[in-house]
């Protein structure tokens, strides 16, 4: 990020923008939000959900007349919709419907609902626009209802009836769903539910008919508090219990490897042996799928990021993560062969993954058994796959799995006529081209497995 | 309304009290159900309780998991 510059999604509020100064987040409030965020902070509305650990904690670092300045507490790596999890995304929606009915009591309101108001902080959801809360206006009804069914209901429906990939429209859509997509991709049977019916289609029919007569007047209904809180808690309870249906090709992902358990507690232990000598405190485990090898790492870490293509795995590691109380760990989905693009205004206002690990810049990134998915499924050579991690990391502990490894055989004998192809996927052929990447501080084969760990440092760093 | 930088959408706004009142008929035969339930001797079903509920406590306490 450039020093002194407003963030290139920070536009469309009046109420304030956010700037970097010299590396550091903060945000600027302008007189129009005075009274809102005067009242907040005087009812102790903001120090409650701090306490809470729902909204990002800030600072005043700047009071005048004409511009308060607040600083955020700095999330260093920020997750965008499109790359959580269902069980991410869900706790993400029931996040903002608490924060609506808490602001209802309070006589405060949501201006808005976006998906990209929040993001994963210390293992859980966290509240980041700090000026979307406005007065309540008596009686009306509430003006961010229909972001909300776009951001939220909507993509959570769509991943129960159509699999948790849906969730991925997200990073196209990236103002919502749009209803009458929403209303059209649902199976006829959800116009026999009266909460998928009332919130959904009868939703998307009222918009249609609308649209074509908006005159610019603003006949905004009757709406009582008490019928807003029960829209709130009847969206919050139908949410909660809302579920997948599929199973993953990762379920039992380390019974069907070809681990001995030996050979499993050896690359353990050489993971866990490099880490901590090399002092990590930030790492990034490259289709890391639940977790597994990041919880057995010795060393206290400070942030550890755990991606993969698998939303049941990044599930399962979100749900261990609650259950364990861990902060530490940063699940979330994403596909090595195609990162989250930059997307939004100028393709700048949602910054690309490598762009975000770039500055995040973790001590170690870990590729383990990830390799030979680029290279044989992805047909990515040794040379694209070697460019692509040094581009951002500091250290890269990479196993190759060799040509009889089991799993690698399995995906050879799979591309049956084009199996020749292949045959530059080999040890020499991989050690040649990251050689040229990197420079390689130790190299040690896992008995009783086909597997050699890897310690690489890139050449240049830059 | 200064504040309505995106556009709410009319249809969503005339919409809500239709929502409500769909809302207010399901929460209703809900606790209704389950005061039924508890009537008869059914136990209520605790599906995993990895969400909590919607309210947010003021106190100075942390957050329930």
């Amino acid at each position: 990020m450039v020093d002194n510059s407003k963030h290139a999604s920070s536009f469309r509020d009046p109420s304030g923008y956010i700037f970097t100064e010299e590396g550091v987040i903060k945000r600027t409030i302008f007189p129009i939000y005075f009274k809102q965020y005067n009242a907040l902070t005087s009812a102790g509305f903001f120090d409650s959900l701090f306490k809470n650990k729902l909204l990002i904690p800030h600072k005043e670092v700047a009071n005048s007349e004409d511009k308060i300045v607040i600083q955020p507490e700095n999330i260093p790596f920020i997750t965008y919709p499109y790359e959580w999890s269902f069980n991410m995304y869900k706790e993400a929606a029931l996040l903002t419907l608490k924060l609506q009915k808490y602001s209802l009591e309070k006589g405060f309101s949501l201006k808005d609902a976006t998906a990209f108001n929040i993001t994963f902080h210390d293992g859980k959801a966290i509240f980041i626009d700090t000026l979307s809360f406005d007065f309540y206006q008596e009686n009306t009804p509430w003006r961010a209802y229909k972001q909300f069914i776009t951001h939220f209901l909507g993509p959570l429906v769509l991943a129960h009836y159509h699999g948790a990939q849906s969730l991925k429209l997200m990073s196209n859509f990236i103002d919502g769903i749009p209803i009458k997509m929403l209303a059209s991709m649902l199976p006829f049977k959800t116009k026999m539910n009266p909460f998928l019916y009332a919130n959904i289609h009868l939703l998307a029919k009222f918009e249609d008919k609308h649209n074509e007569d908006y005159k610019g007047e603003s006949k905004a209904s009757v709406l009582s508090e008490k019928g807003q809180l029960n829209i709130i808690q009847s969206l919050y309870d139908y949410i909660k219990k809302l579920t997948l249906k599929e199973h993953s090709e990762w379920g039992n992902y380390y019974d069907k490897i070809n681990y001995s358990n030996d050979a499993f507690v050896q690359k353990s232990a050489i993971i866990n042996k490099w880490i901590v000598n090399l002092n990590t405190k930030t790492l990034i485990d490259v289709g890391g799928n639940d977790g597994t090898f990041v919880r057995k790492i010795d060393t206290d870490l400070k942030q550890a990021l755990v991606c993969d293509i698998d939303n049941n795995a990044v599930d399962f590691n979100y749900k261990a993560i609650r259950e364990n109380k861990e902060s530490f760990i940063t699940p979330f989905v994403l596909d090595v062969l195609n990162p989250s693009a930059a997307i939004g205004f100028q393709n700048k206002e949602r910054d690309s993954f490598i762009n975000r690990m770039k500055d995040f810049a973790p001590d170690v990134t870990l590729a383990l058994a990830v390799i030979h998915h680029m290279s044989l499924s992805g047909n990515v050579t040794f040379e694209m796959s070697a460019q692509f991690f040094a581009s951002f990391s500091k250290h890269l502990v990479i196993e190759f799995p060799k040509r009889k490894d089991s799993w690698v055989q399995r995906l050879l004998n799979s591309k049956v006529d084009f199996k020749e192809h292949f045959d530059w996927y080999s040890l020499e052929n991989f050690e040649a081209a990251y050689t040229t990447y990197f420079e390689v501080i130790e190299k040690k084969p896992i008995a009783n497995s086909e597997r050699v760990m890897y310690l690489l440092k890139p050449k240049d760093v830059k | 309304m200064h504040f309505l930088y995106f556009d709410p959408g009319l249809g969503a706004m005339i919409i809500q009290a239709v929502v409500a009142a769909v809302a207010g008929v399901i929460l209703f035969s809900k606790g209704l159900m389950y005061k039924i339930k508890t009537l008869l001797g059914f136990s209520k079903n605790q599906e995993e309780n990895m969400y909590d509920d919607i309210e947010i406590k003021d106190q100075d306490s942390e957050n329930k998991q």
